[in-house]
């Protein structure tokens, strides 16, 4: 059972603020100490024999990452700022300047029994140009760093809530065949997924299998986005990955330190199908 | 618990009331800018690419025109926010402000205690029923007139003028010491805060009267040899 498993299991001390985190004794007064969220790994693309089993271990994340209230405002800024930074703009017509034709008036001022006309361009008539039609104009907008910061940690958090969030020992895949990865993400159950890597680059094969896949993406962790997170129903975390978010976007907050010996409550943990 | 299930690009919505629809004239009655779109009906003002400048009136002289100019504005006059001694006398009895020989009374704790509401360019302190004054009060200010400096004396308390330049000032009200306050520049300071009579901090007889409270600064008896240079110079007539 869950809590069996990790009394076997060895904690990863796989988070690089982790010596920052531990809390001494606290009195009840004092704020609150966060529980670091515990995620048990899923299952690699591949399994190495240097990499730590999945079966056997638990990621402890941080709460102020990972564990974040869910703002659901902040991600509709996100969305939205995304999005406007998306448009081409390129919508154009012409104004009454700048259609072709000249500037002689149409017909005498008086005299033919008809409304007064200028040139043969304005707005009013037929084939004349737009009053403040759309011009090629830039629509991106900008939006504070530190609301996009909280974007991504509200974002990560609600997939960790609907148990969509994954962390693997690490992201790779031998040889470039997109149909043997196709197999092997069914018979995971991944399909749907973004793999997020900590990687500088995403490793060749892997990106080679991933690209003609239309149920799976990869990408590198500085690239990623808020919109990106929201788009894909799961997310799969690298190690390093989960260090650089940490590192990025976590928050100077006392966060509880692991027990050597779990007596941890079942409540704490997220549930172990995560995917 | 989470109300909904799942956080989805679907079900984003922006937080009430931080949106408002923009205001779009000339698109018919339902909106309630249709037709003349707010503009009313005829008139110049009524016209595309028409306004009328700031403050005109029709031709009718403006309010701004129909009186003369009258004066100038002295741009190095000080406000001192004034305080009388009956108020001071007032707060000590609410137990609002305290003064002893090692805390004196400053802009600060006038401030705290709420009897200045703002310190202005420097705090003076007025004479307005004196007599109400009973306790000795130690109290620094930027000035004090002639009626409460005979006042604080004759109660037995002390009273120094220092000077307060703005930054002085705002370390004073914050409470900053790590800075050295700023000593007066202009000859008309030199000359005001080196008089007894002002009971300036750079007049010797002031601090010769003060003795040694703990809060009397070495600094102001170099100043007050510095700056008294003047008194002894020998002006040479020019023939």
């Amino acid at each position: 059972m869950l809590g069996h498993s990790l009394t076997q299991a060895l904690r990863l001390q796989c988070r690089a603020g982790a010596s920052r985190t531990l809390a001494t004794a606290v009195s009840p007064s004092a704020t609150p100490i966060a529980q670091p969220v515990l995620l048990e790994l899923t299952q690699p693309l591949k399994t190495f024999k240097t990499e730590p089993r999945a079966s056997e271990h638990v990621v402890a994340l941080d709460p102020s990452v990972f564990n974040h209230p869910i703002r659901r405002d902040i991600l509709h800024l996100c969305a939205v700022h995304h999005l406007d930074g998306l448009r081409q703009g390129t919508a154009s017509t012409k104004t009454r300047g700048e259609v072709r034709g000249s500037g002689a008036k149409i017909r005498p001022q008086k005299g033919s029994g008809r409304a007064r006309l200028g040139d043969g361009q304005s707005p009013m008539l037929y084939g004349g140009g737009v009053a403040f039609g759309p011009k090629p104009r830039d629509f991106s907008t900008k939006l504070p760093r530190k609301v996009i910061q909280m974007g991504m940690r509200v974002a990560l958090s609600a997939k960790v809530k609907e148990r969509k969030l994954g962390v693997m020992s690490r992201l790779d895949w031998p040889n470039a065949k997109t149909k043997y990865l196709k197999a092997k993400l069914e018979e995971l159950g991944l399909r749907k997924t973004l793999f997020v890597t900590g990687e500088d680059n995403v490793p060749l094969g892997l990106s080679r299998a991933i690209n003609m896949l239309k149920l799976a993406d990869a990408t590198t962790v500085d690239k990623v986005n808020v919109y990106e997170l929201m788009q894909w129903d799961r997310i799969i975390l690298d190690i390093k990955a989960v260090e650089y978010l940490e590192r990025t976007l976590g928050k100077n907050v006392p966060i509880a330190p692991l027990p050597l010996v779990t007596e941890v409550a079942e409540s704490t943990l997220v549930a172990h199908s995560a995917l | 618990m989470a109300s909904r299930a799942r956080v989805t690009l679907a079900n984003l919505k922006p937080s009430r009331g931080s949106l408002h629809n923009q205001k779009r004239v000339g698109r018919g009655q339902g909106s309630g800018y249709g037709g003349t779109s707010g503009r009313g009906h005829k008139g110049q003002k009524a016209r595309s690419g028409s306004s009328l400048r700031q403050g005109f009136e029709g031709g009718q002289t403006p309010i701004t025109k129909l009186f003369p100019k009258r004066g100038f504005v002295n741009h190095n006059a000080k406000e001192w926010a004034p305080v009388n001694l009956d108020r001071i006398q007032h707060w000590i009895n609410q137990g609002r402000l305290t003064s002893s020989p090692e805390n004196p009374i400053t802009a600060r704790e006038l401030l705290a205690s709420g009897c200045i509401h703002d310190a202005h360019d420097g705090v003076k302190i007025l004479g307005d029923n004196a007599s109400e004054l009973k306790t000795p009060i130690y109290i620094i200010a930027s000035r004090a007139s002639k009626s409460a400096i005979a006042a604080i004396e004759a109660a037995g308390g002390k009273v120094v003028c220092k000077y307060y330049n703005a930054l002085a000032l705002r370390d004073c009200v914050k409470g900053r010491t790590d800075r050295v306050s700023a000593a007066p520049t202009t000859r008309k300071d030199i000359v005001w805060y080196g008089l007894h009579r002002n009971r300036g901090f750079v007049s010797s007889k002031t601090l010769q009267e003060l003795g040694n409270l703990p809060w009397i600064e070495d600094r102001w008896k170099a100043l007050s040899e510095q700056l008294g240079v003047w008194r002894k110079q020998k002006v040479v007539p020019l023939k």
